[in-house]
Parts: C-alpha cells; sequence; structure tokens
C-alpha cells in the first residue's frame, strides 16, 4: 500500500454504557479499538447480547459512545452519516410496506434529492444488480423472506455509501436461502469494492464473507481476538454457484476451526490467540 | 365482480330465512303487534312514512356523517400532535382514558345546555365526542407503532423529523386509521340517535322512534329503527370499502 491512506473506520477507546449510574446499567462495550481498511468485509462475532448491534450503531452514529471516538473515511461519525456514507441492513428486512419494491430502493435516494429520472435509472440498476428486475412493481409482501432481504441490500447501496453496515441480515432466512444470498452479497461486493462491516452469529458464514472476523467477548463486550482469513485464491467467476466451491476447501475447514477455537476460548474465558486485537496489516 | 356476487349470496339467503322465520313466528304464535310487529306490517308502515322516514334519516345522517368527519379529523390531527411532542402525550394520556371511560352520550343533556336545546349542534357534539376516542388512540398507536430498524434506517439516511413523519410514520398509520374509521361510522349513528331522545330539531329518526313508540304506533317506530340501522350499514360498508382500498396488505388491494 502506497503512503497514509485514511482506513475506512478507526473506532478509538470506544465504551459503551447503558443507563450509567443506575440500577439496571449495562456496560455494552469496553475500550474498542479497530480499523478498518477500504475494501476491506469485516465480521463481528460473538454470543448473543454480547454487544455486535451495539457496535454497529455507535459506528453508524445511531448511538453516541459514553467514551471514545468513532472516525469514518477521516472525518467524525456524525459528519459522515449527515454525508450519507452509511448503507445499512438488518435482520428484518425492513422494507416499507406501503412502497413497491422500486420505491423502496429509491427511498434513500429520494431523501438524498435525487431527480425521478436518475432515481429511476438507479433503482433499475440496483434491481437487475441483486437480480429482481421482474418484481420492481410488487408490494413487499408480495415477495419471500430471501427476495425482500435482497431488496434491503438494494436499498442499502443504491446511493453508493462508502460503508455498508449489516447486523445479520440473512440471521432470518432458511440454511439454503442463506447460502445463496451470502454468495450473492460477495458477488455484490466484490463487484462494488464497498467496506463492510457485517454482524453474524454464524461462524461459517463469517469465514465464508469475510477478510477479517473480530471475536467479541461478552460483558462488557470486549475484542477478544481479531481471526485474518485466507481462503485461497478467490473464484473468477460470478456464477454464485461455482463460487461455492470455496465452502469445500480445505482452507475453508481450517478457518472456521480456528474462528470456533476462538469463540470457545471466549465462553472459557481464557484469552484469544489469534492475532493481535483490531490491528490491521493493510 | 362474478365472486363479489357470490360473496353476497349467503348473507342475502339468510337474511331472508331471517325474515321469513320472523314472518311466520308472529302469526304461529300469535304475537301482539305491539310487542313486536311482523316484517310486513314494518314495510307497509315504511312505504306509508316514507316522507317522514326519508326526512329524518336524511337529517340524521347528514349530523352522524358531519360528527364523524369533524370528530375523525380532531381524532387524528391530536394523534399527530400527542405523537409528535411526547410531552403532551404523557401529559393528555389519562385525561384521554378518562374520556373514553365516560360514556359520552351522557353528556347530551349538558350538551343541550351548551348548545341549546333545539340546535342540532349539541347532536352533532355527542357523535363527534364518541367519535374521536377511537380515532385518537388507532391513529396514534399507528405512528408510535413504527418498526425501530425503519427508524433507525431513516436516521442513516440522515432524514429529518418532517420526511420521517410524511415518508414513514404518516404511511405506518393509514391502515389503523382506516380500521379505526370502520369501528366509528356506525357507532356515529348509534350516538346521533340516542342524543336525538335527549334533544335537538324534532324531524330526525331519535324523535320519530320516540313519538312513534309513545302513542303506541310500534309499527312506525320500528319502521323508523330500520331506516337507523340501514343508515349505518351504508356508513359502514362505505368505511369498510375504504380501507380495502389500501393496496400495499393482503387484504387490501384487491376487494
Ligand atoms: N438501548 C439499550 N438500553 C439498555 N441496554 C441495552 C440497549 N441496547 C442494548 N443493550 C444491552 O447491551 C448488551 C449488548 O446488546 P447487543 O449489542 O444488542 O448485543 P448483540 O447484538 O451482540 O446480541 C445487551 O446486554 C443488551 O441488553
Ligand atoms: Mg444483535
Amino acid at each position: 500500500m502506497m503512503g497514509e491512506v485514511t482506513p475506512a473506520v478507526t473506532v478509538d477507546g470506544v465504551d459503551m454504557v447503558f443507563n450509567a449510574g443506575s440500577e439496571n446499567e449495562v456496560v455494552a462495550l469496553r475500550e474498542i479499538d479497530v480499523t478498518v481498511q477500504r475494501g476491506e468485509f469485516v465480521s463481528l462475532i460473538g454470543p448473543s447480547g454480547c454487544g455486535k448491534s451495539t457496535m454497529l450503531r455507535v459506528i453508524g452514529d445511531l448511538l453516541q459512545p459514553t467514551a471514545g471516538s468513532v472516525e469514518v473515511f477521516g472525518q467524525a461519525a456524525s459528519s459522515a452519516r449527515q454525508n450519507r456514507s452509511y448503507g445499512m441492513a438488518f435482520q428484518s428486512a425492513g422494507l416499507f410496506d406501503w412502497r413497491k419494491v422500486a420505491a423502496n430502493i429509491e427511498l434513500p435516494l429520494e431523501i438524498g434529492g435525487w431527480s425521478k429520472p436518475d432515481r429511476e435509472a438507479r433503482s433499475r440498476e440496483m434491481l437487475k444488480l441483486v437480480r429482481l428486475e421482474d418484481f420492481a412493481d410488487h408490494y413487499p409482501w408480495q415477495l419471500s423472506g430471501g427476495m425482500q432481504q435482497r431488496v434491503a441490500i438494494a436499498r442499502a447501496l443504491s446511493f453508493q455509501p462508502d460503508l455498508l453496515l449489516m447486523d445479520e441480515p440473512f440471521g432470518a432466512l432458511d440454511e439454503m436461502t442463506r447460502e445463496y444470498m451470502q454468495s450473492e452479497l460477495l458477488r455484490i461486493y466484490s463487484e462494488l469494492g464497498t467496506t463492510v462491516i457485517f454482524v453474524t452469529h454464524s461462524i461459517p458464514e463469517a469465514v465464508y464473507l469475510s477478510n477479517r472476523v473480530v471475536v467479541l467477548s461478552p460483558r462488557p463486550g470486549r475484542i477478544h481476538a481479531v481471526v485474518d482469513i485466507d481462503l485461497g485464491p478467490p473464484v473468477e467467476s460470478t456464477d454464485s454457484a461455482k463460487a461455492d466451491e470455496i465452502r469445500e476447501r480445505e482452507s475453508f475447514f481450517e478457518m472456521t476451526t480456528q474462528v470456533r477455537a476462538a469463540l470457545r476460548s471466549v465462553e472459557a474465558g481464557t484469552p484469544g490467540r489469534a492475532g493481535s486485537p483490531g490491528v490491521a496489516d493493510g | 365482480m362474478g365472486e363479489r356476487m357470490n360473496g353476497l349470496i349467503p348473507p342475502v339467503v339468510f337474511g331472508v330465512a331471517f325474515l321469513a322465520v320472523w314472518e311466520l313466528a308472529v302469526v304461529g304464535f300469535g304475537i301482539q303487534e305491539f310487542l313486536l310487529p311482523k316484517p310486513s306490517s314494518i314495510l307497509e308502515a315504511i312505504g306509508a312514512d316514507w316522507s317522514v322516514l326519508s326526512e329524518a334519516a336524511i337529517q340524521t345522517g347528514i349530523i352522524a356523517v358531519s360528527g364523524l368527519v369533524i370528530g375523525v379529523v380532531i381524532g387524528a390531527l391530536l394523534a399527530l400532535l400527542v405523537t409528535r411532542f411526547g410531552r403532551i402525550g404523557e401529559a393528555a394520556t389519562p385525561l384521554a382514558v378518562a374520556l373514553n371511560a365516560t360514556p359520552i352520550v351522557a353528556l347530551a343533556p349538558i350538551f343541550n345546555a351548551w348548545f341549546g336545546i333545539t340546535s342540532f349542534r349539541s347532536n352533532q357534539a355527542v357523535v363527534v365526542a364518541v367519535v374521536f376516542f377511537p380515532v385518537f388512540i388507532n391513529t396514534a398507536r399507528g405512528l408510535l407503532e413504527v418498526h425501530p430498524d425503519q427508524l433507525e434506517l431513516m436516521r442513516s439516511y440522515a432524514a429529518g423529523e418532517w420526511s420521517i413523519l410524511r415518508r414513514v410514520k404518516i404511511p405506518n398509520a393509514l391502515p389503523f386509521f382506516l380500521t379505526s374509521l370502520r369501528l366509528a361510522a356506525p357507532l356515529s349513528v348509534i350516538a346521533a340517535i340516542v342524543a336525538e331522545y335527549f334533544g335537538g330539531p324534532q324531524n330526525r329518526l331519535g324523535p320519530v322512534i320516540t313519538q312513534n313508540a309513545s302513542v303506541a304506533r310500534y309499527d312506525s317506530a320500528w319502521a323508523a329503527i330500520v331506516m337507523a340501522s340501514i343508515l349505518g350499514l351504508v356508513l359502514f360498508w362505505l368505511a369498510a370499502a375504504l380501507e380495502r382500498l389500501v393496496p400495499w396488505t393482503q387484504t387490501g388491494g384487491e376487494g
């Protein structure tokens, strides 16, 4: 890498305490330091309730940390949000029932003040990207869960945000659809070159998708280990079925074992072993 | 269209059978007409009193519909206001609950004192007060019960309060609002007639029922009751049709 490139995300000494001082105080995050480089795909994994969603919301400026700072492409998280740097997707697709598929994708563009022809052109483009061209005029309730989630991803990407924040977006899907969606996401990611932070509690999902997996420990949520993922050479195909070949590789099993070991040691309370916390090697 | 006609057949068959049993029961058991007139006698009375009844139904209908519109507008606007400014909501909610626990028609004599015993305004005020509450509560729920993820999405787009209200909260509340309208529409007729029992102009369904009953013209009283239920049904149907127009729900859109 040449010279100093501003990282995509710098989380520096972040604490997040809910209901501080009261009886039901929850320390959700403690001393979080993470750096995510541009174009990186980073997963956050950890037991339920360990603060993954909280961390994503802090990065997305939906929650103000009680200590520390978050910078996104060199600016404060709040400016990044005002500048519409974030695309977000949640476990619930969160489509707006009263808007047809195309209108859902156009919503962020509408808020961003795009002209109608530009919006329409972009939503067509996005529908093509997620392979739902024929469903522009359907209402959300007419789509399956997987299709709704693809619309949500199209919507999150429609305004070409610098950073995609995803909170267990495939958590509610059945296993088959889930693997298909993972391949689709990877295809879209490699076509667009966005930076992604992805919350999951599925080890294979994290390994399949990510360049790095950040393992969080519960209460207070701390970075327990960071596992660099290397699955060997990428599959040179835009065909999702062929991309699935990766799941059969020896390296895939090695990496899942490594992440599983890190998660096990979280539960056992021993320090993690893989990598040094939060430091990118970029 | 054909399916819709098919859907009408069971209630029509049931209705005709019900009237036939009623007619036969009155004749067969020798029930006195002042206790329960035959449907055919009621029909006759409707024909004989048609000019009085139709005028009364129209006048009562005007009170019910105008009161309904005013009550719905006030209920919806107040819901917007209260949900927009949380403080007001907290302060106003106990009051609204107390108001709901009050049988509003009990206020009819008070409204007569306020608006004048011969004024239609006092009847209209009862309708407004009765209709207001379900609309207010349901609309407020629809405005508040937006999925938290959707609000976070809007914030991530840096959308302003007004934009969130217009693009998310109001469309989210629309089905709730329309449901409350379907509840409120027949209520408006009930409220109008009960209010008319207590006062207001005399050429209305309420007074027509009480006057005929007091001189033992029960077939005519029943004729007015039938007109009242037709009025309630028509308003209910209109509101239900409006509800089915919403194209984005599984039940709506195709009706
Ligand atoms: N708004 C909030 N108020 C109080 N506690 C919260 C809030 N949001 C999350 N928490 C608590 O913070 C902890 C981490 O939650 P979360 O980030 O949702 O976990 P995860 O996404 O890893 O399952 C949990 O103990 C949760 O109960
Ligand atoms: Mg979570």
